[in-house]
């Protein structure tokens, strides 16, 4: 039981980092951004090459993981910027409807997914093993070395950003940037360099995502379709809210698991599927949706 | 000559797929992700009361149609009150969800292996009719007071209510009615192809329609049309450039969102024509 919670707390936290990366994005440009799954795929795969071109046999073993992590975040972060000024600029600039942006980013998601088709093979990888498969026991139940460190990881990363977000001027100035565009340029901000470094975040955090759903998983093209679990984390947790985010991921997580246990993984879209259609009727601001409200 | 032919109704089926699309995109500004899955919803219905209970195929199109519709109410109900983020969330979960019921309910409909022996009841004269009939009654919903309040509603939304248009029924209406549509073209699918199986109606197709109705021009049902013709019927006759087809399409919505943004045609339709001349001969 225990172990249960453990392990879906654990899957919750990788969906949570999917969630906030989508979050950021649509706190900014107000839309939900399906090329975060290109970029997680893209830098999946990123850090699989990075392992065996570079760091094989050069970096030691202990800390292979955080270099390939590093590398996929690095890249990440990169790819989403480029991203950004490829998808996102110019629609910006002409002050294209909020449908264009949507159309846009699916359309980026589905591009990395066929470049990554056509260069790597559809086949699939299985990602290094970075962690013995030993467990840790403790308080009478066994916990998997890799969970622990994917738990760790994420709530690292989550603080990191926090911290960024509200303890740094860079954070104020996102967001003021996500209350009111307009305004925050005529504050001085240069909502342009704001809106880039959004995007190198939320793709720093789909670069750690990648990796982490490579090693759950393992590496194929479409592995960035995933993405759709952060986009329902985000919807449950209350649209652009990232606390909400979280914990909406951490939700799911768990009650992704317990289902597995009760219906088998087959049946679990489905169940997941009705949950959150009830979850809609019940409650269509999420879960965090009354701090959104206040805000508008 | 056989291969033309079978070129030429699945580019018809998939015309009548985007005309789901069109009415949910283009009229109300909707985002269906799992637009698909009312096809899938359409096929299996009407090939499993075909093969189990022997219904002829008329009654079987129709039952197919009508719990397309019947899965669009499901899904409609309750997010045309909410925001546009949660209808393309809620569609999408549908598809998921509709596919893993597909695949784990093996004894009924085949599960991943798929359902065979449908039998062929569709052929090309039937599609181009279908075609044909669809489209007129698309462009008469467009032309008609509902369509062109959904035109009102997708501009905005608050202006359109406060003009008295009850957003929520028509958002529902529409909706409904594009699930009928993409649900026959299901059924045609069904019994054109004898053979179902759950990953051809993945995400993945009702992201492409999307993409058709956006080449084509959002305002435009000729233009999705035109499109759809184009751009489903080019790759299977460039098929040597079949790894590379998804990416072009990509690179010409990306020119296409970001240099013209009301798609080839804009808000152009092809009855300008005649309306034009009509109205010539009248001074």
């Amino acid at each position: 039981m225990l172990q249960n919670i453990f392990f879906g707390l654990s899957l919750g936290a990788v969906y949570s980092l999917i969630a906030v990366g989508f979050a950021l994005v649509f706190n900014i440009l107000k839309f939900s951004n399906f090329s975060h799954g290109g970029v997680m795929s893209f830098t999946a795969y990123a850090g699989y090459y990075a392992y065996i071109r570079l760091f094989d046999g050069h970096v030691s073993s202990s800390w292979m993981f955080f270099a390939v992590v590093t590398t996929a975040a690095v890249i990440g972060a990169l790819t989403a910027v480029a991203i950004e000024r490829v998808g996102f600029r110019r629609l910006r600039r002409n002050q294209a409807p909020v449908i264009y942006y949507f159309i846009s980013s699916i359309t980026l998601g589905i591009l990395l997914e066929n470049i990554i088709t056509i260069f790597a093979s559809s086949n699939f990888y299985s990602y290094p093993v970075f962690f013995s498969s030993d467990n840790l026991s403790l308080l009478g139940t066994t916990f998997s070395v890799a969970d622990v460190v994917t738990l760790l990881v994420s709530s690292a990363s989550l603080a990191g950003l926090l911290l960024v977000l509200y303890r740094s001027k860079l954070g104020l100035a996102v967001r003021t940037v996500s209350f009111d565009v307009n305004t925050a340029s005529l504050m001085g901000i240069d909502a342009d360099r704001v809106v880039m470094a959004t995007f190198a975040m939320s793709g720093a955090l789909g670069g750690i995502s990648g990796v982490f759903l490579g090693m759950n998983y393992s590496l194929y093209p479409q592995l960035g379709q995933l993405v759709v679990k952060g986009f329902i984390a985000s919807v449950i947790g209350g649209l652009g809210s990232i606390t909400g985010a979280v914990i909406g991921a951490l939700l799911l997580g768990i009650v992704e698991v317990a289902l597995i246990g009760m219906v088998g993984s087959g049946w679990m879209p489905a169940c997941v599927f009705v949950i959150m259609l009830v979850f809609l009727l019940v409650r269509p601001r999420g879960i965090s949706g009354v701090i959104v409200q206040e805000k508008a | 000559m056989d291969y033309i032919y079978s070129i030429l109704t699945l580019t018809g089926i998939t015309m009548i797929g985007v005309m789901g699309t069109y009415m949910v995109t283009g009229l109300t500004g909707q985002f269906s992700f799992g637009q698909a899955a009312f096809m899938a919803v359409g096929g299996y219905v009407s090939a499993m009361l075909a093969l189990r209970f022997n219904l002829p195929f008329p009654l079987a199109a129709i039952a197919g149609s009508a719990a397309a519709m019947l899965a669009g109410l499901l899904v409609g109900v309750p997010t045309v009150r909410l925001r546009r983020d949660y209808i393309s969330l809620v569609t999408f979960g549908f598809g998921e969800a509709i596919i893993s019921v597909l695949n784990n309910s093996a004894q009924l409909t085949g599960g991943a292996e798929g359902l065979v022996n449908i039998p062929k009841r569709v052929d090309l004269p039937l599609v181009l009719g279908s075609v044909i009939g669809c489209l007129l009654l698309v462009a008469c919903y467009k032309n008609s007071k509902y369509g062109r309040q959904c035109l009102a509603l997708r501009s905005d939304e608050l202006a359109a209510r406060s003009m008295g248009i009850d957003v929520n029924r028509l958002k529902l209406v529409t909706f409904l009615f594009a699930s009928a549509i993409t649900g026959y073209a299901g059924v045609l699918y069904a019994f054109y192809a004898q053979y179902l199986e759950p990953g051809y109606f993945n995400w993945t197709v009702s992201a492409e329609w999307l993409i058709i109705v956006f080449v084509g021009g959002i305002n435009s049902l000729t233009g999705a049309m035109v499109s759809a013709l184009i751009l489903s019927s080019l790759p299977e006759l460039l098929r040597f450039a079949s790894a590379w087809r998804i990416i072009i399409y990509c690179v010409i919505v990306l020119i296409i969102i970001n240099y013209r943004p009301n798609g080839i045609f804009g808000d152009w339709e092809i009855s300008r024509l005649w309306k034009k001349s009509a109205k010539g001969e009248k001074a």
